[in-house]
């Protein structure tokens, strides 16, 4: 049964790979060629079978199995319902006022609060909009220095997190319900028993917060030899965790090298929010463009936006920054000999050239998964390119509590060391999780039981807080007090938005319950680290720091003067006796693994990083950047690769290291680097909760203290397909030749007409765009619509007109906007199942559209969502007029009209409408109840849906607006999409308002609409890309042979 | 011929006539009947769900407590927003806290039976249950703040709830009595000035209003542009002069009103207020 159902529900497999027809296919092409994914350039009749169906396998799928007869039934039993239900009245509706109201409150206008996500490369801060004191979304603090009001796809899913029905709830010993004060009692006791601490151990993940920092130096002054581990599996062993957080600014950067530095795409990158928007302000005039050279070992956004990028493997990394550091000159550096092939040779060269033609103004960024001595090299080059000062800062941290830095891999192995050795009577695990995802060479669970008593705290019974003795709910940091430092170093206090939902407690309160006052609150322990600090009167600095979301003078001071502090030489070994100009370096870069092994290549997850957030639904389903897969990981190989192993895509495979096993299924990244795997951490878990447990696989398994970021491994092909959940070849559209289609075969509308006619990505070089500044609307398939060539009359919008403009040069594809659009919108999460049959409903996606070789493409990315065309051809097609457009052209969903006829999606040529085919919304969980957003209706079964502007954000701003007579200002309403974005890529507006920002961006000459010709005359524009490639690597890159092996 | 009429009698046996001829007439009406009862319980279906049964309209449910707007409204003159505070500033009017109940009765009808709910919930902290007299439909967003702001009285859609001693709604709540208004909102429209009084009358030959405009910049609040009285200025000039002298408009430009037709296409001008098309657009109510 289960085959045939299979075969009904028509999944896209993703097709057999040929790289030979591929190759074919890319061979007979000119000028520009764009592929959304590798199956559709093999166009496979398996593909293509697939794209025909608008949502795949929908005709015959119901999703379960209900026979026709049955199906009758049902239907025939639920129409008599309907007619009932028509006539019954709605229930009597308690209301319950309040004893006492708040006196601030204003019930139904939203109130927001500052406070900050703490997060391991430093802290997101944040202003949060309370319904009632709810927090329901999260954004940047657009006032704070750092992010300016931009977040990313982990601080926007925190919200979800803090709702999540399976946090647990109770204090338990050996799964019996207790209270805290009793283990306070207990943890206390033994403590002051030990009179010096010792046998006492803690591990944490890493501390961000000064004052957990304040009372671990208080505990450690008491009780010395009580024992303190950090561990976080994402940053342990980088050199970041152990202290080098180098300050770029990109601002004056003309050219930028990444090397395996992914700073585009997350903030699993120190700095992520900044440097985007440096990086981003510097895209969107055509005449300050900077040059993005990326040298990666796995395809990301940051190198499939660069200009020029090269794929090496892992190992190959830092000996290719020695070769660039010895040619710009740094001395002292050793580099392993090393047969780099022509092409690698001539893009060194070229790179080295760029460089020193820019000397101050460019910048090296080092990757955060690579050897220390990486870190060495890429402060050499920026020393040898006068950039430190100018680009590059080394930050002297300020006295107030600066952060522990130490070698996590190390202090988590001495913890195993003296557990095994049975030096250890209590244990206590904030917030961490190492039975799950300590270094699997340390045997670390073996050793945990040897801890005389366990304690956990934590989020959720995890895989720790099942075998811990104790485990004490954690509170989320919307529910608790604490501080943070950002990036920057500026600290943010954290503060609540609501009292914790299960009487969470915080590592505060532990190391509190040690200290003389062991009563006092998180709120007092915050306020006592900065009476001292905060200048002038307390309580009004204070009050002012809490406002503003930051303590005024915390910030790193910066080193004007070049010279590392002390701090730095215990990391690194680095001199410089006379000053810029004049030092030295003394690094031996280690020769890379031989060409023929396969390198295994650990990397946190683009979605649910280390694991840690593995229970939330949003960032589970939101497709993964490059692979645009969701709900799962995989090992992701280039297309060689898979060819060389005998695979084919969804197959699984073994990956062994050091003769530890896991299975994995095998994806294909365009531009992966041959003989090399890629597998992303925090899959595989066995107690996330109902969302995490059993998604993917654990990479942990097979990851080692020795070699944390990538280790030699081997990979063979096991029984058996994984079923991986891929939306890349979801949404396109297919068009016969009788409606336009060109009728070869090629039905896709992506993979064929962004090619030739339709112009769907449109860029140009700056030569080119120097040359023919409007290029973007001139040329064959670049045709304006024709205003009058419509059946309807005309609408004329006298007042507002809302329209919105994306920048296509800016956009990094990090994914922020949807999540930021979940959260806003009270979108559903529909599973994976439902996901491999088409049926996500998030309302915008990112296209992902890679250019030229396989091996080594280019991408744009270009989010999605509905156009709000002014002649809307699904407003034609509604049989009950339950999508129509406003006076101010607003293409709108009328949800009780809809009877879910799936017309208008039919009709879309965008294909940007979602459909509820089951019950997807969760009307039942309570705390998901608390989250939604209360101006936005939550759908159900059988209504179709999809992106409205925020029509809810411009009907507020509209009412405030009208309320005072005037017009709605620029700038008043913005989208969740354009909130989030840290590249603000997105905006949005009245284009009725010649001097706003829309208006001026659409009128533009670089602005086009996508599928103009269709005359639908969307509300959309995209601002054409205008990159700029050295031009002596400017020839389209050509497939470099396959490595040999 | 014996055999012949055998023969009859046996077919008339076979084929005994079932339906008398009678049943013609009978089959027609009952045809006819059947389109009467489907129009019947078309009609039917229809009245009822405008029927109170369905809206509620009219209904009086059991409170916690009997509260009287009446009393309160035009026996003691207590303002709507004394208790309604946040009517201007928010989609909801809010329903008032306990605290305001006990504002005035910790000191007044201090052990009357009635209003032990009210002490009970005072003392225990526990809400009063209140049942909902206005529920709008699910998936309508309305908004208080706007309809205050624009000009439309609490009258208009509550009815005189100076008159109510239990508090009942006036109309139905449902879609095509909004879109009434939405369609063609002058004939509602009065002074700001007037949105809390519930005994204002629409102006007429014995009642006129005057109104006049001030400063009508944008970004002046609608209320501070209009300034309407309903006493002849000029006459009254002694008894309103320190109002005049304050908003800075001349009793001569007063004009005259003495129909709510001339009235509410005066201030749809000046309140500003949409037009009909943009205010009967789905996304106004719905998201």
């Amino acid at each position: 049964m289960s085959e045939i159902k299979n075969n009904l529900v028509g999944t896209i497999q993703p097709a057999p790979m040929t790289l030979v027809q591929i190759r074919q296919e890319l061979k007979g092409q000119k000028g520009k060629q764009f592929w959304r994914s590798v199956d559709e350039l093999a166009n496979t009749p398996e593909f293509q079978a697939a794209v025909e169906r608008e949502f795949p396998g929908s005709p015959h799928s119901w999703g379960d199995d209900v026979s026709r007869r049955g199906f009758l039934k049902f239907m025939g039993a639920s129409m008599a319902l309907a007619g009932l239900a028509g006539c019954t009245k709605q229930p009597d509706e308690p209301i319950y006022p309040y004893v006492k109201q708040p006196e601030d409150l204003i019930l139904g206008k939203p109130m927001y609060f500052a406070t900050a996500h703490p997060f391991v490369t430093g802290a997101v801060p944040l202003l949060v909009k309370c319904d009632q004191f709810r927090p329901i979304k999260i954004d940047g603090n657009p006032e704070h220095p750092y992010n300016q009001g931009s977040s990313d796809p982990f601080t926007q899913a925190t919200l979800l997190d803090l709702y999540d029905p399976d946090r647990s709830q109770h204090v338990t010993y050996r799964g019996e319900n207790r209270e805290w004060a009793e283990f306070a009692v207990e943890l206390r006791d033994k403590v002051i028993s030990t009179k010096d601490g010792s046998g006492i151990y803690f591990l944490s993940e890493t501390i961000t917060s000064p004052t957990l920092a304040r009372q671990w130096g208080e505990v450690k002054k008491a009780y010395p030899k009580a024992t303190l581990v950090q561990y976080d599996p994402a940053v342990a062993g980088t050199a970041a965790s152990r202290g080098f957080d180098p300050q770029y600014s990109l601002s004056n950067a003309d050219v930028i090298v990444s090397l395996d530095a992914d700073f585009l795409s997350g903030a699993a990158f120190p700095g992520f929010h900044k440097l985007v928007r440096q990086y981003a302000e510097r895209r969107k005039d055509p005449t300050k463009l900077n040059r993005l050279y990326a040298i990666e070992s796995t395809p990301t956004t940051t190198g499939l936006k660069a200009e020029h990028r090269l794929g090496l493997r892992a190992s190959e990394i830092p000996a290719f920054a020695a070769e660039l550091a010895k040619t710009v000159g740094v001395k002292g550096v050793e580099s392993p000999a090393y047969n780099w092939t022509g092409e690698q040779k001539k893009f060194l060269a070229a790179l080295a050239k760029d460089l020193k033609a820019h000397e101050g103004k460019s910048v090296v960024i080092g990757g955060l998964y690579q050897d220390g001595l990486m870190a060495e090299l890429v402060l050499g080059i920026n020393y040898a390119l006068s950039n430190a000062g100018q680009t590059v800062f080394l930050p002297v941290e300020g006295p107030i509590y600066p952060f522990f830095h130490t070698d996590q891999n190390a202090n988590l192995k001495a913890l195993v060391a003296d557990l095994n050795a049975g030096k250890v009577d209590w244990l206590v695990i904030l917030n961490a999780n190492p039975v799950y995802n300590a270094p699997a060479d340390l045997e670390f669970t073996a050793a945990f039981e040897k801890a005389k008593m366990t304690a956990h705290l934590g989020s959720h019974v995890d895989e720790t807080g099942q075998v811990a003795q104790w485990h004490i709910p954690a509170a989320h940091f919307l529910e608790s007090w604490s501080d943070a430092r950002a990036y920057d170093g500026t600290v943010s206090i954290v503060q609540p938005m609501i009292d914790p939902l299960y009487g969470g407690k915080t590592a505060h309160h532990f190391l509190q319950a040690l200290l003389d006052e062991p009563g006092l609150s998180p709120y007092e322990t915050v306020r006592e680290t900065w009476k001292s600090i905060i200048k002038g009167d307390f309580e009004t600095g204070w009050r002012k720091a809490l406002h503003a979301g930051w303590v005024e003078g915390t910030a790193n001071e910066r080193l004007e003067n070049v010279r590392p502090n002390i701090a730095y030489q215990a990391i690194i070994p680095f001199q410089i006796p006379g000053g810029l100009g004049n030092f030295s370096i003394e690094v031996s870069v280690p020769v890379p693994s031989p060409k023929d092994s396969l390198e295994i290549i650990f990397r946190p997850d683009p979605n649910i990083y280390d694991g840690r957030w593995s229970n939330v639904g949003w960032l589970q389903e939101l497709p993964k950047p490059v692979t645009n897969l969701s709900w799962d990981n995989a090992a992701i190989v280039s297309g060689a690769t898979l060819t060389k192993y005998g695979l084919e895509e969804d197959d699984i495979v073994e990956l062994s290291v050091q003769g530890r096993k896991v299975k994995a299924p095998v994806i294909v990244a365009p531009g992966h680097p041959d003989n090399s795997v890629t597998v992303h951490l925090g899959y595989g878990r066995e107690f996330a909760g109902r969302v995490g447990s059993g998604a993917g696989f654990n990479a942990y398994l097979i990851r080692t203290a020795a070699s944390p970021f990538y280790a030699v491994g081997s990979m063979k092909k096991v029984e058996g397909k994984w079923g991986l959940a891929v939306t890349k070849s979801h949404y396109q559209d297919h068009r016969p030749k009788l409606f336009g289609g060109q009728g070869n075969g090629n039905n896709s509308l992506e993979g064929n007409e962004a090619i030739s006619e339709r112009g769907i990505i449109r860029y140009a070089t700056l030569a080119e765009f120097k040359a023919n500044p409007g290029f973007a609307n001139e040329g064959s398939g670049h045709e304006k619509t024709d205003k009058d060539n419509t059946m309807f009359p005309n609408w004329e919008y006298k007042d507002n007109a809302w329209g919105m403009s994306i920048d296509m040069n800016s956009c990094t594809g990090c994914n922020a906007c949807i999540v930021g659009c979940y959260a806003e919108n009270n979108i559903a999460v529909v599973g994976k199942q439902q996901v491999r049959i088409g049926r996500n409903m998030q309302w915008l996606r990112i296209d992902t559209y890679f250019e030229g070789d396989l091996a080594s493409p280019r991408a744009h990315f270009q989010p999605m969502a509905c156009q709000h065309c002014e002649n809307a051809p699904c407003e034609q097609v509604c049989p009950v007029g339950a999508t129509v457009h406003t006076p101010e052209g607003l293409n709108a969903m009328v949800y009780n009209r809809c009877v879910g006829t799936r017309y208008c999606s039919n009709n879309c040529p965008y294909k940007v409408r979602r459909f509820n085919f089951l019950l997807y919304s969760d009307f039942e969980t309570e705390s998901l109840k608390l989250m939604r957003n209360p101006d936005v209706t939550v759908r159900s079964r059988g209504v179709m849906e999809k992106c409205t502007y925020c029509v809810q954000r411009i009907s507020a701003a509209k009412i405030e607006a009208d309320k005072e007579n005037r017009a709605i200002r620029d700038g008043e309403i913005l989208t969740a999409c354009q909130q989030a974005c840290p590249a603000s890529a997105i905006s949005f507006g009245n284009i009725n308002d010649k001097q706003s920002k829309v208006a001026k961006l659409q009128a533009d000459g670089r602005s086009y609409q996508v599928l103009a010709d269709l005359n639908t005359r969307p509300r959309t524009k995209y601002v054409a890309a205008v990159l700029n490639p050295n031009p002596e690597l400017e020839v389209a890159p050509v497939e470099h042979k396959p490595a040999k092996g | 011929v014996r055999t012949s009429k055998k023969k009859d009698q046996a077919r008339k046996e076979r084929m005994a006539q079932i339906f008398d001829r009678s049943s013609n007439a009978l089959a027609r009406a009952s045809l006819v009947l059947t389109g009467l009862i489907v129009i019947a319980l078309g009609v039917t279906l229809d009245q009822l769900q405008r029927s109170p049964w369905v809206t509620r309209q009219g209904q009086r449910p059991d409170q916690p407590v009997p509260f009287s707007h009446k009393h309160h409204v035009q026996g003691l003159g207590v303002q709507c927003q004394y208790c309604h505070v946040t009517v201007e500033t928010s989609s909801y009017a809010g329903i008032p806290p306990t605290k305001t109940c006990m504002n005035c009765h910790a000191q007044i009808w201090t052990n009357a039976q009635l209003l032990e709910p009210v002490r009970q919930s005072w003392a225990t902290g526990q809400s009063l249950a209140w049942i909902k007299v206005h529920d709008l439909p699910d998936y309508v967003y309305f908004s208080h703040e706007i309809h205050v702001h624009k000009g439309i009285g609490c009258a208009s859609c509550h009815g005189r709830v100076d008159q109510m001693p239990l508090m009942y709604a006036e109309n139905t709540l449902q879609m095509e009595w909004c879109l009434d208004c939405h369609r063609n909102p002058a004939k509602n429209l009065r002074p700001t000035s007037e949105i809390y009084n519930n005994a204002w009358e629409k102006p007429s030959s014995d009642r006129p209003v005057w109104c006049a405009v001030g400063d009508e910049k944008r970004g002046v609040p609608t209320a501070e542009s209009v300034n309407c009285v309903t006493k002849e200025p000029a006459e009254n000039a002694d008894e309103m002069s320190p109002l005049l002298g304050q908003i800075g408009i001349a009793p001569s430009k007063y004009i005259k009103f003495t129909s709510q037709d001339d009235l509410g296409r005066f201030l749809v001008v000046h309140y500003k207020i949409r037009t009909p098309n943009e205010l009967a657009s789905c996304e106004v109510c719905h998201r």
